[in-house]
Formats: C-alpha cells, structure tokens, sequence
C-alpha cells in the first residue's frame, strides 16, 4: 500500500476521544505526545476530586472528578464505580465522538522489533475502519492488512466481512495477569512480539482488559458499561471483563466483530498482587458461573439495538445470576441505570449540552 | 515457566512423516537435520512404473497406485487418484501414534533471527501440550514458553484439552486460492507470526496439508482427505474437506486444534489458470458446505471418531447430494474410507503384531 509523501491531517482527529483514567497523575502522557497531541482527551478523576490533577501543557481535554460525575448524573450516578478504574466508563458515555481509545495511565509508548516506537492509537483506528470476519477463521489472520489476504477455502461471500466494533490492544513487559498468576510468577514478562491482529470468532467469549481499548461507540458503546466496582462493592478488577463479556454476546448477536492482537503498548506497572488477589478473589468463584451464563446467552430477534441488548441481558444476569450473590441484582439494576444514563445523556435534544470543567486556557488552538 | 527449556522429546518412533510426491524428493535434502531420523511414508501419485528416488539415509516405505490398489482392493477407490489427496493413503497404513505430512515444495524457512525452523520440532510441542478451544487467551498459546492465561480466564479451563491436530503456515507463497491468485501474482507472505493459537470451538478454519501435524490415536480417522482429482468434477479441495470433518469431530470430542508456527517455505506458486479449473465448481459447492458443516450437530451417541465420522456421512448423503451427485459419491467413499481404516487398524493388539 502506497503512503502519502506529505503528512495527512491525523486520522479521525475530531472523531475519536481518548479517555484515560486517573487517581494519580498524568506524567504518561507526555510519552505519547506525538500520538495523541491532535486528539481530545476525556480525563476521569477517580479518587479524592478535591485533589488536583495536572494535564500536560498543549492538550486539548475535559476532565471530570466525582463532584462532576453526581452533577451530570445525579441520582444514577450510583452506576459509575468509585475507587476503581472502572470509572473510565463515565467518560464513555459523555463522549460526543463516534470513536473512543482508551488506555491506563502506566502504559507507555512500546517498540517494535525494529525498535521503531508503535503508534497505538493509529493502529486502533486502522483496526477500526478495517472489517472484521468473525464467521470463519482465516489462518494468515487478519486478511485485510497489508501483504496478506483470505486464504484458499475461506467462503467468497463473507469476505465482506464485519463491521469491526472493538479492538483490543495488547501489552508488552508486565502481562495482565491475575493475582494468583502474579503471585507465583513475579518475574514473567511479555517479551514477545506477536505481529497479528485477528478476529475473535463468533460464539467464542475472551478476556478483554482495558487499558489498551478502542472501540466504535455509536456501533457498541452502551455495552462498554464498566460495572460495580472498588469502593462499596465485594469485588474489583473484573470490570473490562465484564463489559467484554457483554460487548462480546451482543457483538455476536448484531453481526459485528471484535480484533485483539497489535498494537503493544508497553505495561510499565505491576499491581500489588495481594491487593489484587483481595479483589479479585470473588470473582475467582464466581467467573465459574459466570463464563457458562455468558456462553448460553440467546439474545432475542427483538433485541436490534445495542441497548435493547443491554437491558435484555441485564435481566437475564439478575435472573440467572442473582442466586449466586445478591451483587448481581445490584449489578443487574445498575446495567439498567447505565443504559438509561445513556440515553438520557446521548439522545438527540442533548448533544450540544456542555458536559463539565472543560480546560478552556492552554488547549483548543491545537486544531 | 522454568528458566531451563526442557527439550522437546524426538518421538521418533512415534511418528511418520507422510509424504505425497509425483515428482521427486530433492526436497528431503534440505531437511535431512530435521527429518533424518524419523520414517518417512513415500506416497507415490500419478505413473506407477515411475521410479521416485528418495535420497541415500532415509528410512522410509513407499506406495504407489499399484500398492494402494493391492492392499486395499475394491476400497481402493476412495483414495483420488493424480491429486495429493492420495496422502491421506499413508495415515491409513501408518502404525505410529503421531503423523507429520509436508508437500515436496517445501523448504526449511528462517525466523527473524536467521535461524533454520524445525518445523517437525514445533509441530511435536504444538501436540504434547494441551489446546484451549473453550475460551481464547490473548496472549495465545499459554502453554509456551514467557507466556501463560491472562487475568479472567476462568481457571476451571486451565488444564486444557489434548491437542489433535497441529497446522503450520507457509512464508513466501501463500496459500491463495485461484482468483486471488489470478489477482494478487505478486503477493508473497513475509510476516513472521511468532504464535501458536487454538482455534475455539465452534469455528470452522481451512485446513492446509501442506505443513500438518495430528495425533493419529486421537483423530486418524477423520483425516479423510477426499474424491479429487483424476476422474472427479473438483481438486484442491481435499484438505479443506479433511479440515471441516476434523473440526466438527474435534469439537465434539473435545479435542484441540491448534494453528500458527512452525512455518516452512513455499517455494512453488501452481500455476493458478489450473487451479481454477480444479477449484472453481468447489467455490460455488462451499457455500452451501460451510453452512452445512457450521450447523450439523453429532449426536452424543457417537463417541469414537469413526462414529462421529461414519454420522457425518450419512448427513452428507441427505444434506449436500442435492447440491451435486458428487456428494453422494463422497459419502460413500466416507463410509469406504471407514471401512479400510478399521481394517488396516484393527483396535486390538493384532496391529501391533501384523506390522510389516
């Protein structure tokens, strides 16, 4: 494929936000400089929102703390996590832009191979903009990259493909392992550079972590609910699974397709295993469950949207999955708020509402 | 996992190396290193009263149509003859536990690093580790080397299932079908992919012969590769055929398949105005095929592999002979193939004893 010989406006700048997470601070960012300078960045404070977090000079962003989040919300509000990056969902839904990369606050710029540095979030959107092909695997990948293509015996008419909703970024140095894995293999790092990106295929589920995510909002974007997580609730570190997981069945069902594989960033921090295993430890349990459910989901013919998907599942979750722990009627109830939120916040009459403390000063003349 | 690499076992009476050739064996040269050790079964396509030279140092037993026809007689007519889909002859008469089939257009290729690949090497690890069908892990192969599940991965899957087929991949010609090739000439695979991946159950893949492994005990008899060729109204079909049964069976059984490295190097390009003429009815055919194969369910009655695939046939039969009497034909030389399996491999120790 030919590339232009003079740089081209970056792709997708005034369509994709970059929503990042943060309790701490935002020094990452200056790393990625190059990649996302162009872009706007939705910041989620999680934490102490009288705490102030400094944003690098020269980018364009919102930011919102928890006073902001019960502002905008009020009485839903209750369905936005605290003390947990599953926060990061908030700035999901207030989102004006049909694309969303996200990524945690300890991911940094990783290399490839050739020791050229990676731009993940060009490799996200060129994710995004190619088809999936989620209904037959193709053994050389994905056949829509440069060099590669179908293989023999590959079914000429699904070569259309997927429209893609998700892409899912992977991760060099530390791997997203949970705490046990952690515990017994301190040392383990991802050393390996898999130069792919594949189609997870139709009726296969898959651990999705989020903090190297892009994904099509107005294709998906009500599914990325983040769940209950961190303070108050009996278990963290499960919040990407779980809106996976749903991404994943109602994918499935609408006939979209989920990538995983490049772009790496490279993972700089490696989480208290303890600490994890506290949270994690539950959801240990209750994954057993939890998978199977997931795996014998049928959404109905009636579910046509991505909402209606959403609020079919959620009574199902606190159907079938209500007997294990009253955790997931709660859950169950705050699926239903998020999509409710959502609307609310995204339906038509609300698009140009300004959202919240927006950093009018150093930013917008970036455009 | 342990800083010091255990080496991979030899298997080398454990395992044939199944080769279909109508030309030559030039090729064993370059993989002397890798394969000298190990048999080779040599099936001989095309002119019987050719003589293929296999190099000095081989250890190898070779059939040709007189061979197949004599051994299996009237059976004989379910193995295609002028097509390599006569390999699947030679899993038939192997008396090993693991098989490895190659074309004899392939070479050693070179990783990133410049290194030779032993392909036969990878193949071997890709089936004495476990596959992990029922949920991905996207770091791929948890069982090698620097890698493991990741956070989510429910543990009760952990273990596993056994591995039955391994299937490598080519650098330099890819395996394109006759249109892209007509359209893409020029197009050559130079992506080293360092994974190895299960194919989750439930999805159906196209399985290339060229660069194969699989586990003879666990999944022999559905490596039936086909009516091609000489004779039939379609060709280069045989490993796809051989790969939908395979998956099917294997979901059932709940078995592995695995797919990514080794790769070898594909030197020759077939020259594809003939490869459309082999292909072209098979790409209107699959169509209603895939569909077939994705919908079918077996019944839990079956439990053995020649059950599963005996229940396949008769699907077969009923489902795709209205697509083209070919398929009856194919169903009943599924039911053949059954036959002569079970015959040369009878499950008791008699096998063992009646080897040549």
């Amino acid at each position: 494929m030919s590339t232009p010989a003079t740089p081209v406006s970056p792709p997708l700048k005034d369509e994709l936000d970059i929503v990042i997470p943060t309790i701490r601070n935002l020094d990452f960012l200056e790393m990625w400089r190059p990649f996302f300078e162009q872009y706007h960045l939705i910041i989620v404070q999680d934490g102490d929102p009288t705490k102030t977090i400094n944003v690098p000079a020269g980018f364009d962003y919102e930011l919102y703390n928890r006073n902001d989040i019960n502002r905008i919300l009020g009485p839903k509000a209750s369905c936005i996590s605290f003390k947990d990056s599953a926060c990061r969902c908030f700035g999901f839904l207030v989102s004006k832009k049909k694309y969303i990369f996200t990524i945690d606050d300890d991911c940094f710029v990783a290399k490839d191979p050739t020791g050229k540095e990676i731009n993940a979030l060009s490799q996200h959107i060129q994710n995004l903009l190619t088809p999936s092909t989620p209904f037959f695997f193709n053994t050389l990948y994905d056949p829509y990259r440069d060099g590669a293509d179908f293989v023999r015996g590959y079914p000429f008419s699904m070569r259309e493909g997927a429209p893609t909703a998700v892409s899912h970024g992977l991760w060099l140095n530390i791997p997203d392992y949970d705490a046990p894995t952690q515990l017994v293999k301190p040392l383990e790092r991802n050393t390996r550079y898999v130069d792919a990106v594949l189609t997870i295929p139709k009726g296969t589920l898959f651990p999705m972590c989020g903090m190297n995510l892009g994904f099509n909002r107005e294709l998906i974007g009500p599914a990325m609910y983040f769940g209950l997580m961190g303070d108050g609730q009996p278990i963290g570190r499960y919040d990407d699974m779980w809106a996976g997981w749903c991404t994943k069945v109602i994918t499935d069902h609408l006939g979209l397709g989920v990538k995983t594989g490049l772009p790496y960033i490279w993972h700089s921090k490696a989480s208290n295993p303890f600490v994890n295993l506290k949270k994690e430890y539950k959801g240990i349990y209750w994954q057993e469950e939890i998978i199977p459910f997931f795996q014998s989901v049928v959404l109905s013919k009636e579910s046509t949207t991505v909402q209606k998907c959403y609020i079919e599942l959620s009574k199902m979750v606190k159907e079938k999955l209500g007997p294990i722990d009253p955790y997931f009627v709660k859950l169950s109830e705050a699926m239903v708020t998020w999509i409710e939120a959502w609307d609310e916040i995204n339906s038509p009459s609300s698009k140009s509402a300004p959202a919240a403390a927006v950093d009018a000063s150093a930013s917008s003349k970036k455009k």
